[in-house]
């Protein structure tokens, strides 16, 4: 993947993220059961919203470091 | 040996430790003001992980986060939720202030702002709203760290004595060895917070309730409005979707643009490293979830304690553990309090003095340092101050402070991004939002709350200063050539 291409799916991901999380986004995660890993479902989602963040993130980082050290 | 003098001794043991660790980092960084204020420019990675990381595990989190969940249910969700959308724009910014760092000799946030935009109303009024943003931060710290040590001692150690040694401990280390021993003691302090958040938030649930699982379908089938967001607001009435989701924006706005966390940009020692802290923050916002669950243990707890602050000494106070597991667990919670409390008071005295005092007076290098550790001796005489007496004042302005501190975004994105900004349009984007702001929280302080939709005042704020800065930016005579391509063409000279 180009780094263009990374740097737009992490803005995407990250606008998605903050959509998710505030109203109205919350309201499809927003209930308790099912009872996942013995947490709630809307915190389960949060904390699963934050894992795949970090992929996103990591994806990011080896794109801009591989292109980084290409200019070099 | 009485129980509380046990406990009271591991608390002695840990701040020992604390302090040999601040008191050593500092013998290689040199005894200048990059040395004092940077660390010389060369945090590797752990540092930086654990000292970005530990001020999400501020008193605030360890007190407060239990004290959200245990009294306002899921509105503690939102501390969760901004950590990622907050650290991102980190991983391009970071970067681009820490080369402008190593290359005009920066150490401080609003010396970058005020090196594109030079005007020193604009370092002096960042470095005052800075002030008022910390100072009940640090305060609060304080009070935490002698809460904490007040409970667990049955009152022995008194709340006075126990933030004075606490805090005398930060204030050594933190003179001696500047921003080095905030790096290393932070590090120490972050293992020692996650082992404890980990081991308790697990324990309480499957000891009082059999399992994290069955904790929640208890609270659920007992008391369902604490588990669905927004959840309740302090006084117990349901909290709104525009408080929560406000909430939410002006924290990840203003998360990265804390002076004290911000400054830690110019510390890292390359692009790479601070790249890698951005890519890991995220897990301390997972690192959090534990300390929720002791919150939610005491919801069906049947005793209380007196204020929903509380509610974590209070849990393991009463939960029969041997004395020496409850002076780890309260060391923990020390740590969580000193390590934020630290970096506050140091970055406090170095915005004083190079940011409210340096557009002023030539100084010489040494002097520029001495008198931060002047004023790291004066910031925390004032916060303890406050600390012994009734703050709770203090808390109200606390949770304003990210009002003011977001509206330090907007400059440092036109400091780097937007050649057009012009001086004039920055400072009057800034006096604007920051104005906004506080005329908000002072009419709700007052009991006229002309908030629309529950917003955060931080975001009316931003709503007014971003428009104030483009229009009269547009207006105002466009910086010199060079002034802007030396900004935000950077990345590109440089490569």
């Amino acid at each position: 993947m180009g780094i263009r291409t990374v740097r737009w799916l992490t803005a995407v991901y990250m606008i998605a993220f903050l959509i998710a999380v505030t109203w109205p986004g919350f309201l499809l995660f927003n209930r308790v059961t099912p009872i996942i890993f013995g947490l709630p479902f809307n915190l389960f989602c949060i904390a699963l919203f934050i894992v795949f963040g970090m992929v996103v993130l990591s994806l990011l980082y080896h794109s801009e470091q591989s292109h980084d050290d290409e200019k070099r | 040996m009485e129980r509380w003098q046990i406990i009271g001794l591991i608390i002695a043991v840990y701040l020992g430790v604390t302090l040999s660790i601040g008191l050593l980092s500092g013998r290689r960084a040199s005894k200048s003001v990059q040395g004092y204020v940077a660390g010389d420019r060369d945090f590797g990675l752990l540092v930086m992980y654990f000292v970005l990381g530990a001020s999400v595990f501020s008193a605030f989190a360890f007190l407060g986060g239990p004290g959200w969940a245990y009294s306002r249910g899921a509105a503690a969700f939102y501390i969760l939720c901004y950590g990622v959308l907050g650290m991102t724009p980190y991983f391009f910014i970071g970067p681009k202030a820490a080369e402008l760092g190593r290359r005009n000799g920066y150490v401080t946030q609003a010396q970058l702002i005020c090196g594109r935009f030079p005007s020193r109303l604009l370092s002096v009024l960042i470095a005052t709203l800075t002030l008022i943003a910390f100072l009940p931060y640090i305060t609060l710290q304080m009070r935490g760290a002698g809460i904490v040590i007040e409970a667990v001692t049955d009152g022995n150690v008194p709340l006075w004595a126990g933030a004075a040694v606490a805090y005398g401990v930060v204030m050594i280390y933190v003179l001696f060895s500047g921003v080095s021993a905030v790096g290393w003691t932070n590090t120490f302090q972050g293992f020692f917070m996650l082992a404890i958040a980990w081991s308790l938030g697990l324990y309480l649930p499957i000891e009082l309730y059999g399992g994290v699982g069955q904790m929640f379908e208890q609270i659920q089938a007992e008391r369902p409005e604490l588990l669905t967001v927004p959840g309740l607001t302090a006084s117990g009435d349901p909290w709104s979707w525009g408080g929560y989701s406000s909430a939410i924006i002006v924290s990840a706005v203003g998360l990265m643009m804390w002076p004290h966390l911000f400054m830690k940009a110019f510390t890292a020692r390359s692009d790479r490293t601070l790249r890698r802290t951005v890519v890991l923050f995220p897990t301390f916002q997972l690192f959090l979830i534990p300390v929720f669950l002791i919150g939610f243990a005491g919801v069906l707890y049947p005793a209380s304690p007196e204020s929903s602050d509380f509610i974590l000494p209070f849990m393991i106070l009463n939960s029969d553990l041997p004395a020496i597991v409850v002076g780890l667990f309260c060391a923990g919670a020390l740590s969580a309090s000193m390590s934020t409390g630290d970096s506050l008071m140091h970055a406090a005295a170095s915005v004083t003095v190079e940011d409210g005092l340096g557009p002023f007076i030539k100084l010489s290098d040494q002097q520029q340092r001495r008198l931060i550790q002047g004023f790291v001796l004066i910031t925390g005489l004032v916060a303890y101050y406050f600390a012994i007496n009734d703050s709770s004042s203090l808390v109200v302005l606390l949770l304003t402070s990210y009002g003011l501190i977001c509206q330090l975004a907007p400059p440092i994105v036109a400091a780097l991004y937007w050649r057009r900004a012009t001086t004039p349009g920055v400072a009057a984007g800034f006096a604007a939002g920051s104005g906004v702001a506080i005329f908000f929280f002072l009419t709700g302080y007052f009991g006229a709350d002309l908030r629309p939709f529950d917003l955060h005042e931080g975001v009316l704020g931003l709503i007014v200063h971003v428009p104030t800065m483009i229009i009269v930016s547009l207006l105002t005579k466009p910086q010199p050539e060079a002034c802007q391509a030396a900004f935000v063409e950077l990345r590109e000279n440089t490569k």
